[in-house]
């Protein structure tokens, strides 16, 4: 069989098996859930993708679903997309981040021991930014010190997605302030029950509690828990930012397509459907959005064929979080007074039809992951080869 | 078979980046040896066969520096021919391929058919036609060859702020065509069949030349230096040159997307034309203001792609009729 029609294959049998296995109304079901209720949903959503045999594509193929190329991990978020499933928002830190980190970097006892777990439905969160830390993560403060076969933590961790729900943290610490930034910098694994963690959800603008704070109080966490050597955390950091590239980007897009019959909807029920102004800005938010897929499209296939340049991926993010933007206001200037009265949120999508909420997220997309200033740097100066700004400015 | 990247290697040794705006006639000359016109045609006809995405390639690169030679016109109005019942298209299609120019006119006109047959009013939007021995004018229900100088055509030269491409009119007084290419049913099926092309030939010529004026922009801020260091070490200079890029490579990757896609409607191809034309008047007002007084000069290049970008805006369609388009397209569809 050709690459081609296993696809096809691949294709119809997901199609088949999301008819039968996707949570059936699971947008009323979300609106206005408890995020207790929210992280159950998840769970057993996550748990009915690895029966399936889809929750886990990127993994090697010795695990159940794993081995997939990157055309059919496309293929598999591509029709995740088409079914309007819900989004993967509390395993996605384990199942990338975490994979990625032990795959990458990790001990043959440390794989043996995580990875079946993940597959159980373990949570993970990253103990990553700091408040004095977020797009300037080397400058990392938070403390650990080895006392015999234990590293001893002190310090504050900020913006951890889900970590209030999270059994396992992937946490950066600083181990050393001689030298470079980076080099003192070390990877450890982080059991969220032990003694000294405190977590507190941050309380959002739209009325989410997505990300936590975390404040380490002398948290011991064993020496067999670091990965890498003491003082290589940021590179082991850069396996795991770097695990999803693209795929994430992708999936997001394609959801952002599917939803702007939501918009057209609007358009409809308000009777503006004539208004030479709105089929103006429909036709450009349209023509937006397929840009965005096509950029993201392009991005994987020169992965496949591996010619992906420095820069690229900051690229599909702009592209995407623009036209996220340029997505909730349109529904916000079409939805009028009445989106200004507060209405029920729903977890795990960013295209909601609560247009004010997803405006809010839509931050998320400019702030995240890399801002959109740091992705501006890395375009300049990686692609287009402008120079850094000169260092040592001092206070 | 020539795969893309040996197209555009080709283009761009034939017709290098630093040698901007080259002679028109020797640059058309070299396009017909090379075979461009013939890109998009079937092999059956004698063309290439390489499809869209070849001549979207070519397009690209003659936007990129500025080309005076007038491909597009030519080669949309080949497809035109080629795709017609025209009892004696072949000796046309022959005659088009060895580099006879015959260009379709770029904008609309307002010459009709008296009810003897003859024709009065303006064709407009006729790129180079002092070297056309025919134009294919596309007037409401018909597609007809005119020589420009039979009876009763006057040709006019409009002069263009666009100092690479020269535009013509041609007046008809009386004119009785006799070389009719499509009339009726058949010149609105022409019509929806060349459209798209010209949509697209447009908009590749459009990001070629945003690429190449986001360019020289940056080499500019790189190699200037003011407060004792380069220009390009500003960040909020930096920024700015980001998101053009950014804009240019989205932009790209609709355009070959849409080059590939047979299902691609006139008003997918249009939107992503008015897309493509918005980021290169983006990118030229930037290049000009980044350049700062020496992009005011007519010495410098800056002006020269600001000035094709605003006359590609208004070629075959404008932003707001192709926007409106796709938002209406939209709308039926979900």
């Amino acid at each position: 069989m050709s690459e081609h029609t296993d696809l096809a294959a691949l294709r119809a049998a997901l199609r088949d098996w999301l008819s039968a296995n996707k949570p059936k109304g699971w947008r009323e079901a979300y609106a206005g859930m408890s995020h207790a209720a929210f992280a159950q949903a998840q769970k057993d959503w996550f748990m009915a993708l690895v029966q399936g045999g889809y929750a886990i594509p990127h993994w090697p193929k010795e695990w159940p679903g794993g081995g997939r190329s990157l055309a059919e991990q496309k293929v598999i978020y591509e029709e995740l997309a088409r079914a309007d499933c819900p989004r993967l928002l509390l395993t996605f830190v384990s199942t990338y981040h975490a994979f990625a980190t032990f795959h990458e970097c990790g001990t043959a006892e440390q794989k043996a021991y995580y990875l079946p777990r993940i597959l159980e439905g373990e949570v993970w969160c990253q103990g990553f930014s700091e408040p004095g830390a977020g797009s300037d993560l080397a400058a990392i403060t938070c403390k650990a010190e080895r006392k015999g076969e234990v590293y001893v933590i002190n310090g504050q961790k900020v913006w951890s997605t889900m970590a209030q729900y999270a059994d396992m943290c992937l946490l950066l610490v600083r181990t050393s302030s001689e030298g470079a930034k980076q080099a003192g910098i070390t990877y450890l694994l982080m059991d969220m029950k032990a003694k000294g963690v405190t977590v507190r959800p941050i309380n959002q603008i739209q009325g989410d509690q997505e990300y936590c704070e975390m404040f380490l109080d002398h948290v011991e966490v064993p020496v067999s828990q670091r990965v890498g050597e003491e003082g290589a955390g940021w590179a082991v950091a850069q396996a795991t930012l770097s695990s999803e590239r693209g795929l994430t980007l992708m999936e997001l897009t394609y959801r952002m397509r599917g939803a702007l019959p939501r918009t057209a909807k609007l358009i409809h029920d308000n009777a503006r459907s004539e208004d030479a102004g709105i089929l103006r800005d429909f036709g450009a938010l349209v023509t937006q959005v397929d840009a965005a897929c096509a950029v993201a499209d392009q991005f994987l296939d020169n992965r496949m064929q591996g010619i992906e340049g420095m820069g690229d991926a900051s690229i599909v993010k702009n592209s995407y979080s623009r036209a996220l933007r340029a997505y909730s206001l349109l529904g916000l200037r079409l939805g009028g007074m009445a989106e200004q009265f507060v209405a029920p949120i729903t977890y795990g999508d960013l295209n909601t039809g609560n247009w004010m909420a997803d405006y809010m997220n839509s931050y998320a997309w400019t702030i995240a992951g890399g801002s959109e200033e740091v992705q501006r740097n890395i375009i300049a100066e990686r692609m287009l080869e402008m120079p850094r700004e000169p260092k040592g400015w001092v206070a | 078979m020539i795969t893309l990247t040996e197209l555009t290697d080709a283009a761009q040794k034939a017709f290098p980046a630093d040698r901007l705006a080259p002679d028109r006639d020797a640059s058309w000359r070299q396009a017909a040896e090379l075979g461009w016109l013939m890109i998009d045609l079937p092999e059956d006809q004698g063309g290439l066969g390489l499809g869209r995405a070849a001549s979207t390639a070519i397009h690209v690169e003659m936007g990129r520096v500025l080309s005076r030679a007038p491909l597009i016109p030519a080669m949309i109005a080949l497809s035109g021919i080629a795709v017609s019942t025209m009892p004696d298209k072949q000796d046309w299609i022959d005659r088009i391929c060895g580099g006879d120019y015959v260009p379709l006119n770029m904008l609309p006109g307002s010459a009709s058919r008296d009810g003897d047959g003859r024709l009065n009013g303006r064709v407009s939007g006729l790129f180079e036609a002092d070297m056309a021995g025919h134009v294919l004018a596309g007037l409401a229900g018909l597609y007809c060859l005119i020589p420009p100088d039979a009876p009763g055509v006057t040709v006019t030269e409009r002069v263009l702020w666009d100092k690479s491409r020269r535009l013509f009119d041609l007046d008809l007084a009386d004119f009785t065509p006799t070389l009719i290419v499509a009339e009726g049913d058949e010149a609105a099926q022409l019509h929806d069949i060349i459209s798209p092309l010209a949509q697209l030939a447009l908009a590749a010529d459009s990001l070629g030349g945003a690429n190449a004026a986001l360019d020289m922009s940056v080499e500019y801020l790189k190699m200037r230096q003011q407060f004792g260091r380069p220009l390009a070490m500003f960040q909020a200079l930096k920024h700015r040159c980001a998101d053009l890029k950014t804009q240019i490579v989205a932009a790209e990757a609709l355009l070959w997307s849409r080059s590939r896609d047979d299902a691609a409607t006139a008003a997918d191809i249009g939107a992503m034309k008015a897309l493509a034309n918005q980021v290169y008047l983006l990118v030229t007002e930037e290049a000009i203001q980044l350049h700062g007084g020496i992009g005011l000069t007519d010495e410098h290049n800056c002006h020269l792609f600001m000035k094709r970008a605003m006359l590609n805006q208004q070629l075959c369609g404008g932003t707001d009729h192709w926007q409106a388009a796709a938002g209406r397209q939209a709308l039926e569809r979900m």
